[in-house]
C-alpha cells in the first residue's frame, strides 16, 4: 500500500465510524452539536497521531508479552494531558464533552490502530495513519452532528472553543417551528448514524459493482483478442 | 526469570515516564483549572454583590459539610455560603448570603430541576422576600405549602449555613 492510499483509507475504505464501526459510544453521544463534534475530533486526532508516533518509536523495543499494556499506558496518558489542556484553555468544551474526554483511552480506533498498524509500521507512516485515520473520525463526527444539530434546533453554530461568547457562525437553515427536538436525543443518533452508515454501505458496494464490471468487461475484450 | 525482571522493568519505566509528564502537565496546568473554577464563582457572586471586585472575594476550604459546597468571605460585605440540597428530582444549588451576625442578605437560586411551577417555587421573589431580614439561625424559616419536598431541603441548608457561621467562622 503506498502512503497516500494508507493515508485516505480512513475517510471511505476504511473510514473509522461508519465502516469498520469503531468508537460508537462517544460518537453517539456527543454528536449534539458542531462544536463537540470539532472539539472531539481535534482532540482525537491529537491523541491518535502522538499516540501512533510513540508507540511506532517503541515497537522495536517494546516487549510483545506486555504490548497492549504499554500502549494503554502511553494512551491513557496522552488522552489526560489533553484533557488538562483543554480544562485550562476550553473550559466550556470540557463542560460539554464531560466524561467523554477521559473515554478516548478506550475508544477502539486509538487502540486498534497501535496494535494493527503503528505496531507495524516506520514512525513517519504511523503519524500519518494516525492523521489520515483521526480526520476520518473527525469528518464523519462532523457530518453527524451538522445533520443532528440541523434537524434538532433548526440552527447551525459554531462558537470559539477558547472564549464561548465569540461566535464565529450562526445562521438558521430551518423555521423554529419546523425542528424535530428527537434528533438532539440518543434516538436520533442512532437514526443519524444508521443512515449514514447505510449511505456509506451503499456507496462502497456501487463502487465494487463497478469495479467488477470494470473487470468482467477487460476479460470479455481479451476473450474476444484472442 | 530473567525475562520476567526484563518485563517488570519494562513496563515500570514506562509507567515512570508516564507520570513524570502527567506531573508536569498538572503542574503547568492546575493553577489555570482553579483561576477558570474561581472565574465561574465570581460570575455567580457579583449576582449578590454587584459592586465588589474580583479582588474582594476570598474562598475560605469548607470542612465536613454534605450541603456546603463553598463559602466565600465577600471584604467588610458579608459570607457567600453555596449550597447544594437534594429536592423532588436534582434539587437546587443555590447561594446564601449571610452578615456576621446570620442575618440573610441574599438568596440566589443558581440551578433548580424539580417540577416546573411546583418545585421551581423556591426560585421565585415571593420566597426570598420571606428569607431576607431574617437569622438563618435563629428565626423560624417557613417552607413553601405545596413545594415542601423542594423548599425544606433549602430551608434545612440555610439554618447549616447559619450555624456553620456561627460555630466555624466566629
Amino acid at each position: 500500500m503506498n502512503r497516500k492510499e494508507n493515508f485516505t483509507a480512513g475517510f471511505i475504505r476504511e473510514n473509522p465510524v461508519f465502516g469498520l464501526y469503531l468508537g460508537l459510544c462517544s460518537t453517539l453521544a456527543i454528536t449534539t452539536t458542531l462544536n463537540n463534534a470539532i472539539g472531539m475530533g481535534v482532540a482525537v486526532i491529537l491523541v491518535l497521531v502522538m499516540s501512533n508516533i510513540i508507540i511506532s518509536c517503541l515497537r522495536k523495543v517494546t516487549p510483545s508479552e506486555i504490548r497492549i499494556p504499554v500502549y494503554i499506558v502511553v494512551i491513557a496518558t496522552l488522552v489526560k494531558i489533553i484533557q488538562m489542556l483543554i480544562k485550562a484553555y476550553a473550559p466550556a468544551l470540557d463542560s460539554a464533552l464531560g466524561v467523554f474526554i477521559p473515554l478516548i483511552v478506550v475508544n477502539c480506533i486509538i487502540l486498534g490502530r497501535a496494535e494493527a498498524f503503528a505496531s507495524k509500521n516506520g514512525v513517519f507512516d504511523s503519524a500519518l495513519d494516525g492523521l489520515g485515520m483521526g480526520l476520518g473520525y473527525t469528518v464523519s463526527i462532523i457530518v453527524m452532528s451538522a445533520l443532528r444539530q440541523i434537524l434538532a434546533t433548526g440552527m447551525l453554530t459554531f462558537e470559539n472553543p477558547f472564549n464561548v461568547e465569540q461566535s464565529i457562525f450562526a445562521f438558521r437553515l430551518i423555521p423554529e417551528d419546523y425542528v424535530i427536538s428527537m434528533f438532539s436525543q440518543p434516538v436520533g443518533a442512532f437514526i443519524t448514524f444508521a443512515l449514514l452508515a447505510g449511505a456509506l454501505a451503499a456507496y462502497k458496494n456501487h463502487q465494487t459493482a463497478k469495479e467488477e464490471k470494470k473487470e468482467a468487461a477487460a476479460k470479455a475484450a481479451l476473450k474476444e483478442a484472442k | 526469570m530473567k525475562k520476567v525482571l526484563h518485563l517488570t522493568l519494562f513496563l515500570a519505566l514506562v509507567a515512570a515516564i508516564a507520570g513524570g509528564a502527567l506531573a508536569l502537565a498538572n503542574s503547568l496546568t492546575a493553577p489555570i483549572v482553579a483561576a477558570n473554577a474561581l472565574a465561574a464563582e465570581k460570575q455567580n457572586l457579583q449576582l449578590i454583590f454587584p459592586d465588589a471586585a474580583d479582588s474582594d472575594f476570598e474562598e475560605i476550604s469548607v470542612k465536613d459539610s454534605e450541603t456546603i459546597e463553598k463559602i466565600f468571605k465577600v471584604n467588610n460585605q458579608g459570607i457567600v455560603f453555596k449550597l447544594k440540597v437534594s429536592g423532588y428530582k436534582e434539587g437546587t444549588s443555590f447561594m446564601v448570603a449571610l452578615d456576621d451576625s446570620g442575618k440573610i442578605l441574599d438568596y440566589v437560586v443558581i440551578s433548580n430541576g424539580d417540577t416546573q411551577g411546583i418545585g421551581t417555587k423556591v426560585a421565585e421573589d415571593s420566597f426570598k422576600e420571606k428569607l431576607v431580614g431574617k437569622n438563618a439561625e435563629t428565626d423560624t424559616l417557613d417552607t413553601i405549602s405545596g413545594a415542601t419536598v423542594s423548599s425544606k431541603p433549602v430551608v434545612e441548608g440555610i439554618q447549616e449555613a447559619g450555624k456553620y457561621l456561627s460555630e466555624n467562622l466566629k
